[in-house]
């Protein structure tokens, strides 16, 4: 079983982000996933949870995660608004940024101790491919980087999910895969 | 059978296009909205053949309702919390009139407090509405249980509306697997609707709840516990049924690990599957813990629960509800009644309110407690559970909280 | 005024029903309930049709032409004198039922 934490601000696109990894292994690798969001009083700028559970079985488990095994964050500046990402973290939980600062990696490294470390610059992805900077299908590809699901399967769920922008955003996270750095 | 990645209310809705309902009167509220908005979706796009009437409130949602399943089609809302509550005095009319009709509600608290998420208080003042009542604990069960719902509702012997509820949040925003019938094979187990008992037709006109006298209205509350009673029974040869033709098993209640356990747990919607998540941990270590979930509450299934709970010897059932000024909250004292005479401990855990995680860490407490008292400690009967330390404290006024604004 | 076909239920003869349905029907013809009924002085009647709009249970038909310009469905008429009220002509009056016997 794996337990993955998405952090992110109100407007990126961490609750869709959510969903479309949970159809991308349920559906198109054959394992199960459950989102559990975490819904607050939504409005943009808010920080944003998004809690996903993976198992190779139904997933009976239905609560938050509290001990992740995978972090996302869609915007590094999430720490200076008073949120810990190290928190319930364990000693082999891997951390996936999303920064254009190669610099972030080392300091996310020295504050919060994740021995892995995967970087993307997923809002340039987004601006460069899609033309606004919402990261989400960006960092879905980065995610993939770490080998919990693969660029295929996260492509797939992006065009199913996406309808028109399906193209652009399987095309943002393929480019965010590629170019996804490991500290 | 197709699979889907679906959150629970896009079961729900999936739910409602399968039985072919003839009109749809709902009004948004969350976290039902979206049940409310891809219902409308479904009618202009074709694929739900129903009148989708807009109504100004809930009240007024199920009022409709009420009309067009009188003149003999399958009608469906669906709701939440304080919308429930204005449907209140409606959902006595369905059900005293006898018409099966299958709801959605989704879950959450009822105000005040003000809040979107999700407890049990909604569904728990109508309890006693004259609905039958099912708990979904994953998304998967939000499908079933509404396709088994209608076929135990409109059963002749039961003639009584059902209610489906789902967590808010947990299950109607949760993604997860969900085996979807085929078209056919659903309206195959559900039926063609056949209008039944009364109903509204101008070529044969009937009056529909005039005044009753005395005489009459204790008689009619009887034939609704006749009702009642017999869908108890019917709900066994559905379920049965439904498995047969899908594969999948649904139950009144579903034990886990419970024939050896000398702990338990007793559990409704979303929280179950993490209470058998725990279970395993325990039996991991050595720790002869189980579980039990109900499905269906109304009619509460004590024969049942009192078979599977009968012999262990310590009890603790969570509520998600507060049960203001009961002996215990709602759950419990079902369960407490169902086992009456008997020599468990049971104890009364509350918590889960406004959407409160009741996680895995939550359920390690109260077994932690369970066993405690199993060793013999002595503890209040009703406990609340990740309560904060300072209850009566949370508000208290310094005189300066207007400084951040003015500076 | 067009009759119903049958009577109410008729289709339903022998069957049991359960929960608040009335099956029983003599309340239902307000008629029977008038204790005086109004009747119109046709000569000073200007057919101008107020009875009728204001008629609570709708039992009154005025017609344009012929002898007899306002037509009452006595089994529904419960004598509540609405018609006599409003009547701008002031050709109605409520004459009592009983004694006329």
């Amino acid at each position: 079983m794996l337990r993955i934490k998405f952090y992110g601000i109100g407007g990126q696109g961490a609750v869709t982000a959510a969903k479309i990894l949970s159809q991308a292994v349920s559906i198109y690798q054959d394992e199960y996933a459950i989102t559990v969001p975490a819904y607050g009083h939504e409005r943009r700028g808010a920080p944003v949870y998004a809690h996903i559970i993976i198992d190779n079985k139904p997933v009976a488990l239905n609560c938050y995660v509290y001990e992740p095994d995978v972090v996302v964050v869609f915007d590094e500046t999430i720490i200076s608004k008073g949120i810990c990402v190290g928190e319930g973290c364990h000693e082999d939980t891997v951390l996936v940024l999303n920064t254009a600062d190669a610099g972030a990696a080392a300091r996310y490294r020295a504050e919060f101790n994740f021995k892995s470390i995967y970087w993307s610059d997923g809002t340039g992805v987004a601006m460069k491919n899609i033309g606004i900077a919402v990261p989400n299908s960006a960092m879905l590809g980065a995610l993939a980087k770490t080998g919990i699901v693969s660029i295929e399967a996260v492509e797939k769920a992006i065009f199913n999910s996406f309808g028109k922008a399906g193209e652009q955003n399987a095309r943002a996270a393929r480019e965010a895969y590629g170019q996804t750095g490991r500290a | 059978m197709p699979v889907k990645m679906l959150d629970g209310n896009g079961a729900a809705v999936e739910a409602v296009r399968l039985v072919r309902p003839g009109v749809i009167a709902a009004y948004p509220i969350t976290p039902q909205s979206s049940i409310a908005e891809h219902l409308a979706d479904e009618v202009a796009g074709g694929r739900i053949k129903a009148e989708y009437i807009r109504v100004e409130s809930e009240h007024s949602a199920m009022s409709v309702c009420l009309g067009a399943q009188l003149t003999g089609v399958r009608a469906v809302t669906a709701t939440s919390s304080v919308g429930l509550a204005l449907m209140h005095e409606v959902c006595g009319m369905t059900s005293g009139c006898r018409l099966p009709m299958v709801m959605h509600v989704v879950n959450r608290s009822l105000a005040a407090p003000w809040s979107l998420w999700c407890d049990h208080s909604d569904t728990m003042a109508e309890r006693d509405s004259g609905w039958l009542q099912f708990y979904a604990g994953t998304v998967q069960d939000v499908l079933d249980l509404y396709l088994a719902g209608i076929r135990i509702s409109e059963h002749p012997d039961v003639l009584t509306p059902s209610m489906i509820c789902q967590d808010g949040f947990f299950l109607s925003h949760s993604m997860q697997k969900v085996d979807v019938p085929e078209d056919s094979a659903a309206f195959g187990f559900v039926g063609q609707y056949r209008r039944q008992n009364m109903y509204l037709d101008p070529e044969d006109p009937i009056f529909v709840n005039d005044l009753t006298p005395t005489d009459d209205y204790g008689e009619m509350r009887y034939q609704q516990m006749v009702g009642f009673r017999n869908a108890a029974a019917v709900a066994e040869e559905v379920f049965a049924e439904f498995q047969r033709r899908f594969g999948r098993r649904l139950e009144t209640v579903r034990p886990y690990m419970l024939e050896d356990a000398e702990v338990a747990v007793v559990t409704m919607g979303s929280m179950s599957g993490t209470a058998r998540y725990v279970v395993d941990q325990l039996r991991a270590q050595g720790i002869r813990a189980g579980a039990l979930q109900i499905v269906m509450y109304r009619p509460f299934p004590a024969g049942a629960v009192a078979r599977v709970l009968g012999q262990i010897p310590v009890i603790g059932v969570v509520d998600r509800s507060a049960g203001l000024g009961a002996v215990c909250p709602p759950t419990c004292t079902e369960v407490a009644a169902a086992l009456r005479g008997k020599a468990n401990e049971i104890r009364s855990f509350i918590g889960g309110l406004a959407g409160r995680d009741i996680s895995n860490h939550s359920f390690e407490r109260i077994f932690a407690d369970l066993l405690a008292i199993r060793a013999g400690k002595r503890d209040t009967h009703c406990q609340w559970f990740d309560l904060r330390a300072n209850p009566m404290d949370i508000r208290v006024l310094s005189g300066e909280e207007d400084a951040e604004c003015i500076k | 005024m067009p009759e119903r076909r049958g009577r109410p239920m008729d289709k339903q003869a022998g069957r049991k029903l359960l929960g608040p349905c009335a099956i029983i029907f003599a309340a239902a013809k307000t008629g029977s309930w008038r204790l005086e009924r109004p009747e119109t002085d046709a000569g000073r009647c200007v057919r101008c049709g107020i009875c009728a709009r204001y008629c609570p249970v709708g039992t009154i038909t005025v017609h344009k032409e012929g002898a007899a310009p306002v037509e009452i469905d006595w089994r529904y008429c419960k004598g509540c004198g609405i018609c006599v009220n409003e009547c701008p002509k002031k050709c109605m009056e409520l004459v009592p039922e009983r004694g006329e016997g």
